[in-house]
């Protein structure tokens, strides 16, 4: 797969997602948490966030809006891709997000932003 | 105690009363409707999905054949970190184990995210007796903790409770009117639960999958809740079945791209989380303690039985959406923990046959359960064999037993054959009204017999 289809299958499925894509230019939301991804997963549309002194463990599950970067050259295919590549020992956490907080527990209705964020974006950084 | 080893009563009694219901049964073939529906509309999207059920089952299986070996790598990986791993032989064991942790750290509130092993050891009545409050987050089990009953469905805890059921149970706790809308039941559940996040002492998790090889514990969830709980409190604590290890993170990609579609029809669940260890030098959050609490409870037993691939389950729960029985009856018939064709087979397993002798019966054998499982476990076999060990082990009634055995001789001999379609044809009518004929077409109709047998057309 080249790296513009492996980008191209990333939005689609991110989008699938409920994430909102951004090429580039980095929207102006105020009060949004910020991430920095180690990866992002094109199969499934995920962003792949590791803990570490600069990315704590709940910063994306904190607020209702939260905004993840991710430069484009650190697309993978998918999972077991994602698990080759990562070097040892791994981060203290490792949490893959693949979309908004949800819950269909109560009469299997959908609610969006239960404990983490309702709106989710990724801000895709060009090579 | 919510504890495994009291099964609920009669299946057929709760069954029963269940059907009784419109309203339930409405609720239960339309949930378990829809979760079907979403299973196979991402099952189609994956390329080669028998190959990939093939490939976990041995991958399962595998890991189950050379558990001690696995348990002791992932022992050592936790312990490398700074974790701890207790291993309980018990229920008991475990509950004790995890009283101790969280009395050691001064606990006075306990957050929790889903759990069915939780439920299975009657973790909350322990924490509770030990003098600690237990809150559980995710929305389906808050839900139920606050109604005061037990999960009726591994995936959809609350599958039963309404709208407007939920906006009573949260008035009680905001002491003020809440609106059955479903949003505004969201916003209430979160700013109810915000407050736990932030002020437990320990959060205690499941663990989907643990990973020997890097020492991981894997969590699923959509909410969030779970993440929380492994960043928040001061200590974490991680409840993992002994037979949920698995080798190596490449096993562990196989194995999640099962698990959400077979549940909840996701490619992969909003949020997915590998814990490695307690917080890292420099980081600013994360637990400073770090337990993985590994719970036996008989599972170890079940190695050296006919029943070992029921180790393989992974808890999806695709089998209890797809059982006509399921749909009917509900999840509290089966007992307060698991429910379907998986809690008709674990339930007695890890009870004991003879305290759970209905759930076995609770199977129309149609097989769909086997159908649709991601690791091959030939459900509805097991069911069968469960029966089998039933009669073995004489727990069925020595009136059924008997009647089984006549029958077996009557139908054995051509001339009894004979008279006994013979007798049926004029009986026919007769039979719904006396003995065991009128308790079986109390349900159903019996199916009529032709005025002539087919033997009898010249």
């Amino acid at each position: 797969m080249s790296r513009e289809e492996l980008l191209e299958r990333f939005v689609r499925n991110a989008e699938k997602a409920q994430f909102r894509v951004h090429r580039g230019e980095p929207p102006a939301i105020e009060g949004a948490g910020v991430s920095v991804a180690l990866h992002g997963l094109a199969d499934t549309g995920s962003v792949v966030l590791a803990a570490s002194p600069n990315e704590p463990r709940a910063r994306h599950l904190l607020g209702d809006v939260h905004v993840s970067l991710l430069a484009e050259s650190r697309i993978l295919p998918d999972l077991a891709t994602l698990f080759a590549s990562l070097e040892r020992p791994l981060p203290s956490s490792l949490s893959i997000v693949t979309g908004p907080s949800r819950s269909a527990d109560i009469e299997q209705r959908l609610i969006v932003g239960l404990h983490g964020p309702a709106e989710v974006h990724i801000v895709l950084l060009p090579a | 105690m919510t504890s495994l080893s009291r099964p609920a009563g009669s299946f057929r009694e709760i069954a029963r009363g269940r059907l009784a219901d419109p309203d339930l049964q409405a609720t239960f073939d339309g949930v378990t409707g829809r979760l079907k529906k979403h299973r196979l509309a991402t099952w189609d999207g994956l390329e080669d999905p028998e190959r990939l059920r093939s490939r976990a089952y041995e991958i399962r299986m595998r890991t189950i054949d050379d558990l001690e070996r696995h348990l002791a790598a992932f022992t050592e990986q936790v312990e490398s970190r700074g974790g701890h791993v207790h291993v309980c032989a018990s229920a008991a064991d475990a509950r004790k184990t995890v009283v101790a942790i969280a009395r050691s750290a001064e606990a006075r509130l306990v957050a929790k995210s889903k759990s069915m092993a939780s439920e299975e050891i009657g973790l909350n009545t322990a924490l509770e007796a030990a003098g600690m409050q237990v809150v559980e987050t995710d929305l389906g089990e808050y839900i139920v903790q606050l109604a005061g009953g037990h999960p009726e469905h591994i995936i959809v805890p609350a599958i039963r409770q309404t709208a407007s059921e939920v906006a009573r149970l949260f008035e009680q706790v905001e002491g003020a009117p809440v609106s059955p809308e479903l949003q505004e039941l969201g916003q209430v559940a979160r700013r109810q639960l915000a407050h736990v996040f932030r002020t437990a002492d320990v959060g205690v998790t499941g663990a989907n999958f643990a990973v020997s090889e890097t020492g991981s514990i894997c969590l699923v969830t959509n909410e969030g809740n779970a993440g929380l709980l492994t960043a928040l409190p001061r200590v974490h604590v991680a409840l993992l079945g002994l037979e949920r290890l698995v080798p190596t993170l490449d096993e562990l990609a196989v194995l999640l791209q099962l698990l959400a579609r077979s549940a909840t029809g996701q490619p992969l669940t909003s949020y997915t989380r590998l814990v490695n260890g307690p917080a890292g030098p420099g980081e600013t959050d994360g637990p400073e303690e770090f337990h993985v609490v590994v719970i036996d409870n008989g599972r170890a037993r079940l190695r050296g039985t006919r029943y070992r691939e029921m180790l393989a389950c992974i808890r999806c729960g695709a089998c209890i959406n797809v059982c006509p029985v399921y749909r009917k009856s509900g999840g509290a018939a089966y007992g307060p923990v698991y429910s379907g064709p998986m809690g008709a087979i674990l339930v007695p397993l890890l009870t004991g046959l003879e305290h759970a002798p209905d759930l076995p019966h609770a199977s129309s054998l149609c097989g769909a359960c086997t159908d649709v499982c991601p690791v091959k476990i030939p459900l509805h076999g097991l069911l069968l064999e469960l029966r089998k060990d039933l009669v073995e082990e004489r727990i069925t009634p020595a009136r059924e037993r008997l009647a089984f055995r006549l029958w077996s001789f009557a139908w054995s001999r051509p001339s009894l054959y004979r008279l006994s379609t013979t007798l049926a044809r004029l009986g026919q009518r007769l039979a719904p009204r006396v003995g065991p004929g009128r308790a079986w077409a109390a349900e159903r109709a019996l199916p009529p017999l032709a005025r002539r047998r087919f033997r009898d057309r010249r």
